[in-house]
């Protein structure tokens, strides 16, 4: 049945469904996984990359993290060259909001711009969706940090703590069990590290499998995004002493 | 902007469109290709042809400027007025037409009849201001039959001022006062071709304007019988032709009401002359 | 012969403006307010061109309006500001540009800290503790010099105000009898009577 009903994205099944999105959706669901965790001092973006090989040169450059504008940044699940022109877009519309008004763009309104493009292309002939979720983490004079997701349907929402890709429905349970809306970047941090360690199949984790992120207020009140480096993430991973969650994990196992 | 380049549906709508470019090239090219508008067509921007050149004043200035072979010479001096008081509003107009130094017509209506609520005067280009006043006449009829009643005066006026702001700078040439009773009573607009729109409870337009005004202030009160108001903006059309030469012939008045306008009078300023001539002159005493 | 003025106090922005419509050398209208409100808290003030003014004022007007619909908050002071000279430099290049002079006059609704933008038609956009457009500028510019102090109360700003429509009565040759003059603070724009 389904398979009439698929070929164009602007045609809904019988049932009221449109494939395409689903199908988009579904290909998310196996791309690494990447969490947002919101604290009142900032918010820790942390992401698994899927495809790692000893060959594989380690480029400077964040694979799944990006930064948008000097107050926002994105993590991505999904297809990493269709974010690649999503992340365009939204660079480009960050910085002409910034040109036309002086000012920065209010998170939420650059989500949105974001999910109307996405929209578009659930919507109009011959066009296939975007393979992207994303997870913005943000500041702005209005609401201060915020954590959002979009997906390649266009639907956006605002989350204290959300993960998005594979082994989702684990990783979920356990940030609702331990986060707290009080907790410190710190705390932030060391709870991403945790679910990422208890959710991810590899019996190791190394610098090379993750990606990090904070975006926080220094001493002057300034917004900072500070990306974390190999040597920054393995000492991260010493720190919350990620051997003992991994081999804790195998005993249950 | 690679990602848009091909997709016109996923450029936001960024704005509210400004008028003033509603007249480009662009905008006749499209209207004129293209019958599949989005938005309602009767209320789309005027697709008033300009003429195929680069530069439509430049155009006109060649036309009308005093060493042109041929040369147009566009109407222009009148005496217009239109003023609000307790019972309506009463408008008065000459109804001289010049080409420069030479009368070209003595009998010239300069109240538009736009419908029978609504109603326009003429000052500066007679086409411009016959042209537009029709069309806005057309506008508020297609307005009235989408929404089973009547225009304000205050939209009818706007969509006038709008449509032809979009030819600002293009050699429009009108004063023209807009009038007419709606919902909220009697109202009283003043629209000419820079797009300028005033409301307020007096006017007068044109060349004789002043001297108008000369004798209209010095009467005017809101309080006035419908009589003497009438006699007021006869006399003011009246000293307004005496002194300038680039009006007279008749006086016409109408006096619009709530139940529409009505046509009052069209005396001979030559007959008015006689008249107020065999009349004393009002006191001075304080 | 138009007029505009705006003075910054403590958390209010005091503006005024004559209230003559004129056209060559007759009086068209006496009463007309030349601003229009953006939103709650910003007020811009216009003069110059006929036509233009309004057309263009009602322009802003209508996308600051619609700025709050899309996105559930209003333009700051500053982005309005940003805005309104980025539509003036890309109207000043082209066919028709408009001719017209502002001053955007508003405050933080949360801080109340007020803030005057001085815009003129070739899209120059300065920040001001006080400003004047036209002629106003010859006559009270150095007044509000002399007078403007940090952190005035409404009664001190009306009283400057008052001096520099007074300096106008006196030695300008312009005959402009009302000012519509208005406060934008926290509670929002309102018309006073001096």
């Amino acid at each position: 049945m389904a398979r009439r009903y698929d070929g164009r994205t602007t045609i809904f099944s019988p049932e009221g469904r449109l494939y395409q999105v689903e199908y988009a959706m579904e290909a998310i669901s196996h791309a690494g996984m990447c969490i947002g965790i919101l604290s009142k001092e900032g918010v820790v973006l942390a992401a698994e990359k899927k495809t790692t090989s000893k060959l594989l040169e380690q480029m400077q450059s964040h694979e799944k993290l990006y930064k948008l504008n000097d107050y926002m940044c994105v993590a991505v699940a999904g297809l990493t060259a269709d974010a690649n022109t999503l992340i365009h877009y939204c660079r480009n519309q960050a910085h002409s909001y910034t040109l036309s008004y002086n000012e920065p763009i209010p998170c939420e309104q650059l989500v949105q711009r974001m999910c109307d493009l996405k929209q578009g292309y659930t919507q109009y002939g011959g066009l296939r969706p975007f393979g992207v979720s994303f997870l913005y983490a943000g500041h702005d004079e209005h609401h201060g940090f915020q954590l959002y997701h979009s997906d390649p349907s266009g639907n956006y929402s605002g989350w204290k703590a959300t993960c998005i890709g594979a082994n989702t429905t684990n990783a979920t349970a356990l940030l609702k069990q331990d986060y707290t809306e009080e907790c410190s970047l710190k705390e932030a941090i060391s709870l991403a590290v945790k679910v990422l360690a208890k959710t991810m199949d590899s019996a190791s984790i190394g610098s090379d499998k993750l990606e990090f992120a904070t975006l926080s207020k220094n001493a002057s009140g300034k917004i900072v995004y500070k990306p974390y480096t190999s040597a920054d993430i393995e000492k991260l991973l010493l720190d919350e002493n990620v051997k003992k969650i991994l081999e804790d994990k195998e005993k249950d196992a | 902007m690679e990602t848009t380049a091909t997709l016109r549906f996923l450029d936001a709508p960024a704005s509210i469109a400004a008028f003033k470019h509603a007249a480009s090239e662009d905008d006749i090219e499209a209207t004129a290709s293209a019958c599949v508008d989005m938005a309602p067509r009767e209320f789309a921007h005027p697709t008033f042809d300009i003429p195929a050149i680069n530069n439509p004043v430049e155009f006109l200035k060649h036309q009308t400027s005093v060493d042109a072979k041929n040369r147009i010479k566009i109407q222009h001096g009148t005496t217009t007025l239109a003023f609000k008081f307790n019972h309506g509003v009463i408008v008065a107009v000459d109804s001289r037409a010049t080409g420069g130094s030479y009368i070209a017509s003595q009998t010239v209506k300069k109240v538009i009849e736009i419908n029978p609520y609504l109603l326009g005067t003429m000052a500066g280009g007679a086409a411009d201001c016959s042209y537009w006043e029709r069309e806005l006449g057309r506008r508020c009829r297609i307005y009235e039959l989408n929404n089973k009643e009547r225009i304000s005066v205050a939209a009818a006026s706007k969509l006038l001022a709008n449509m032809v702001y979009a030819y600002k700078g293009m050699g429009l040439s009108m004063g023209t006062m807009v009038t007419g009773w709606d919902k909220t009573g009697p109202q009283l607009y003043y629209v000419d071709s820079d797009g300028q729109r005033l409301k307020a409870d007096l006017f007068s337009v044109g060349s004789g304007s002043t001297y108008a005004y000369g004798v209209l202030d010095a009467g005017y009160k809101p309080d006035l019988t419908p009589a003497e108001a009438i006699d007021l903006a006869r006399r003011s059309i009246f000293y307004a032709t005496y002194r300038d030469a680039y009006s007279g012939g008749f006086v016409s008045i109408y006096h619009v009401k709530e139940d529409g306008w009505e046509f009052i009078s069209r005396t001979d300023v030559n007959d008015l002359y006689y008249q107020y001539a065999a009349e004393p002159k009002p006191s001075l005493a304080a | 012969m138009e007029v505009l003025l705006g003075i910054t106090g403590k958390d209010f922005v005091l503006t005024a403006s004559d209230a003559t419509v004129a056209r060559g050398i007759v009086v068209q209208k006496r009463g007309e307010d030349k601003s229009r409100a953006l939103n709650k808290h910003n007020l811009m003030l216009f003069t110059g061109e006929a036509g233009d003014t309004t057309q263009f004022a009602e322009y802003i007007q209508c996308n600051t309006q619609l700025y709050r619909m899309r996105n559930g908050m209003d333009l700051s002071t500053k982005a309005v500001a940003s805005y309104v000279r980025k539509e003036l430099a890309t109207s000043l290049r082209s066919r028709n540009p408009y001719t017209v002079n502002l001053l955007i006059g508003g405050v933080d609704p949360k801080t109340g800290t007020p803030s005057l933008y001085w815009l003129d038609y070739l899209s120059s956009s300065v920040k001001l503790n006080y400003a004047a457009h036209g002629y106003a500028s010859y006559f009270c510019m150095s007044t509000m010099d002399r007078y403007w102090k940090e952190g005035l109360s409404l009664d001190e700003a009306v009283n400057l105000l008052k001096k520099c429509l007074e300096e106008l009565k006196v030695r300008f040759i312009g005959n402009l009898p009302k000012f519509v003059v208005k406060v934008t603070d926290v509670n929002g724009i309102r018309e006073i009577e001096i």
